[in-house]
């Protein structure tokens, strides 16, 4: 029972409809004909019943071709040629029976049933049919002369079957039957729907509407002669026939309009259509802008859309570029003759003005002195591709035709012009914003690469807390530290400083880390370590580019810090809450690759006593800055340091961290923050011994 | 936002850049610029007054480093004047000292050049 509720419904109808032409067939069946007038109502109603429920039940269908009204109006020329040709035939074949009380017999009553059923389905069809030709593009709710039609049809069909004859007419069924008429002829003019048909559907309009209307006009004369077929439904039922005339008289009079009405529109049909195109042509072109986000897929549909819009001949775009004009698309003109006359007309400075203009064929004759092909042609249009009152491009239409552009193609050709640029717009914004998201993703993964090269866990000593931290300015940063087991009892540290942000530091920044890495299980010495690092470097590091660095290791066995500092930031030593600041002499790796770095590199030996810090850092701590630009400075960080005596260097560690984020607040990074945290504990050792 | 600003004025034969404001990463083409037009005058002897200069980061100190072999190959030089004590320290802490030669006042560096001529 899956049924939609409509088509339930519309079941339910056609049963109700059949149930009731089941009773009027047994009915008629014991009733053949009858002078009593209870009988003929009860008969009447019966059959009014079976056109209502009818009606009902065909609307279903009249109701989805609501957009086509010319198959409407087919539909009812078919039952209408049936009708008509049932009628003739029958007339033909058949006398009237002069005396129907005598002469009826189960044949003609058998007969006369099919043939009024067959008139019964003619006039529900045209009825529904017609009811929906009112009501497309019905733009008012009002449908007062309609729902007063329908009664008076109403009352018409049981007007019908009053007593008639020449001394004494039915005076009530002429009235409603004239009223009717009148109402028909007033609601027959709402044809409004012709005014939306193309030119095609206007000319087979107006071919159908002569044939129906032929047809009708035959069918409605032939209800006033006394035929057969007259004989037959008025003893069927008088509404029934009644109604029938009045659907003929309908059908004759709405032809006829519908014919004028087509006729009379015929010669606007043409400029109807170009508007209807021009909008559905807009309409799709701004579906495009958003879907298609090729600009020159969009080109080509722009192009394409402005020919037939604008009545050109060729239309092609041209794009600016940073290298000048480049054709982007053309229609129906090769690429070669539209780039020709493109810089022709740029040559001759009219691109520069960035208006909108329009040449004769005088105008271009002049402009295009050399070539005779381009004679061809007589009218063209350029229009400038705006956004903000930035010129992106041209649009060009032009025309073989010899006669110039009207207003409404040059607003067109505007139209296409401006969502050219809108869409040239779209397109540039999100290549870029395609570009960014692949930068950012590279970005991304080059953190992540960082952040491997870069130690993940400290190193565990038994007594030797450390402790580090990293936070880049941007996605990379050229800040490095590392720890280095160079056997049992010395632990190798490394931290470094590549001079820049970014990018460029980075990736000198991975060498720095391959360079140590190296030179680490190789040599003891921290000073020698770094006059051959600073000669690797110096093959690689460009002139402007340094490197800072701190080298050196922790001997747990002799509890000694042995280092040499190239040019980089002092190593603190935080002793009883007091700092020693440690600035042996070095310069920079990078700085000079001659013996000046050699000669002028001093280490350093400190022998380290139990709760020693030792503090590496890179100038990102020092120079971070606050919203009101001022560094975070070595006072703020010292102080730091030596504010209590820490348990643990994580403590310590999280301490600066907090401190530095409060005070940066509401700026962001600048440089790339390193720390590292050693602090010496040698348990094993009591105290005071050593 | 930060600002920088370098001019470059004559005396005698030699060049005096001044610095002013904050050189870094996003400045430093400006001053890199000024180097190029001094190297394209045939201009080699340059002292670089850093009195006004607030802030100088490692981009900064990387256009010395630059445009110093070139000055030196030319029988020039660049010498640093004026500079303030923050700045110096920077200077001072990646051994910039040991391989450029500092003065307190501009003239004296202009005299330094001056007496190289004469002997």
């Amino acid at each position: 029972m899956n049924l939609p509720y409509s088509g339930l419904v519309s079941a339910r109808k056609l049963e109700i409809t059949i149930l009731i032409g089941i009773i009027i067939l047994v009915f008629k069946f014991i009733f053949p004909i009858t002078e009593n007038s209870f009988i003929l109502i009860l008969n009447e109603v019966l059959i009014f019943c079976a056109l209502y429920f009818g009606v009902l039940y065909t609307s279903h269908f009249t109701q989805l071709k609501k957009n086509e009204p010319i198959s409407l109006i087919i539909n009812i020329g078919i039952f209408n040629a049936v009708l008509f040709f049932l009628s003739a035939l029958s007339s033909s074949l058949f006398e009237v029976i002069p005396s129907l009380e005598v002469n009826v017999n189960f044949i003609y009553s058998a007969i006369s049933l099919i043939i009024a059923y067959i008139f019964m389905a003619g006039v529900v069809v045209v009825l529904s049919a017609f009811k929906e030709l009112y009501f497309i593009r019905l733009k008012t709710d009002t449908h007062k002369s309609y729902d007063a039609m329908i009664v008076f049809f109403i009352l018409a069909f049981f007007a019908a079957s009053l007593p008639d004859s020449k001394e004494d007419p039915n005076f009530i069924g002429l009235t409603f039957f004239v009223v009717s008429i009148i109402l028909i002829s007033i609601n027959s003019f709402r044809v409004s729907w012709i005014a939306f048909l193309t030119k095609k559907q206007k000319t087979q309009l107006l071919i159908i509407s002569i044939i129906l209307g032929i047809i009708f006009i035959l069918n409605a004369v032939s209800t006033f002669e006394n035929s057969f077929i007259k004989q037959l439904l008025e003893n069927f039922s008088p509404g029934l026939h009644s109604l029938l005339r009045l659907m003929m008289i309908y059908g004759s009079i709405y032809c006829g309009i519908i014919f004028f009405t087509s006729l009379f529109h015929l010669p606007t049909a043409e400029a109807f259509d170009k508007k209807v195109e021009e909008a559905s042509s807009l309409k799709d072109l701004s579906r495009l802008i958003t879907q298609v986000f090729d600009f020159n897929e969009l080109a080509d549909s722009i192009t394409n859309l402005t020919t037939k819009v604008s009545n050109s001949d060729s239309a092609w775009l041209v794009t600016k570029e940073p290298g000048g004009l480049k054709l982007s698309s053309v229609s129906n003109i090769g690429y070669v003759d539209a780039d020709e006359i493109t810089k022709i007309f740029e040559s001759e400075g009219i691109l520069n003005q960035e208006e909108f203009v329009t040449f004769s064929r005088k105008q271009i004759r002049l402009k295009i002195k050399n070539d005779i092909r381009l004679f061809d042609f007589k009218a063209l249009a350029i229009s400038p591709l705006k956004v903000h009152n930035n010129t992106s491009g041209f649009l060009f239409a032009a025309r073989k035709q010899n006669y110039g552009f009207d207003e409404d193609e040059k607003k067109s050709i505007e139209a296409f012009a401006d969502y050219a640029a809108v869409a040239l717009e779209n397109a540039k914004l999100i290549e870029e914003s395609i570009e960014k998201e692949r930068l950012k993703s590279e970005l991304k993964v080059a953190r992540e690469i960082q952040y491997k090269i870069l130690p993940s866990t400290t190193p565990n000593c038994d007594n030797l807390q450390v402790s580090a931290l990293f936070i880049p300015a941007y996605e990379v940063g050229g800040d490095y530290y590392d720890f280095f087991r160079m056997n049992e009892d010395k632990l190798g540290f490394v931290i470094a400083d590549v001079s820049g942000k970014g990018i460029s530091s980075a990736f000198i920044m991975a060498e720095v880390k391959g360079v140590f890495e190296t030179l680490a299980k190789l040599i003891d010495s921290p000073k020698e370590l770094l006059v051959k690092a600073n000669n690797i470097l110096s093959e690689s590091l460009d002139k402007k580019s340094f490197v800072t660095a701190v080298y050196g290791f922790v001997d747990k066995k002799k509890g000694q810090l042995s280092f040499a500092r190239a040019g980089h930031m002092p190593v603190y030593i935080c002793r009883n809450q007091k700092i020693e600041k440690l600035v042996p002499n070095g310069i920079g790796l990078g700085l000079d690759y001659g013996y000046s770095f050699e000669q002028n590199l001093k280490e350093q030996t400190v022998d380290l006593v139990d709760n020693d810090i030792i503090v590496l850092y890179t100038d990102g701590i020092t120079e971070a800055k606050n919203i009101k630009m001022e560094e975070f400075g070595y006072n703020r960080f010292e102080s730091i340091i030596s504010s209590e005596n820490f348990e643990n260097v994580e403590e310590l560690k999280s301490k600066i961290i907090n401190k530095i984020s409060s005070f940066t607040q509401g700026n962001s990074q600048h440089d790339d923050i390193t720390l590292v945290l050693m602090k010496w504990v040698s348990n094993n050792k009591p105290s005071g011994v050593n | 936002m930060a600002d920088f600003n370098v001019t470059t004025r004559g005396v005698g034969p030699v060049r005096v850049i001044d610095l002013k404001g904050y050189l870094d990463a996003h400045t430093a083409p400006e001053l890199e610029q000024e180097f190029n037009k001094l190297i394209d005058h045939n201009d080699y002897k340059v002292v670089v007054n850093f009195d006004e200069l607030k802030y100088i980061s490692s981009a900064g100190l990387g256009v010395f480093m630059a445009y110093v072999e070139t000055m030196r190959e030319n029988k020039g030089d660049i010498k640093f004047s004026n500079m303030q004590d923050d700045v110096f320290n920077i200077f001072d802490l990646l051994g910039f000292p040991v391989l450029y030669e500092f003065f307190k006042d501009e003239k004296e560096a202009i005299e330094k050049f001056n007496q190289k001529e004469k002997s």
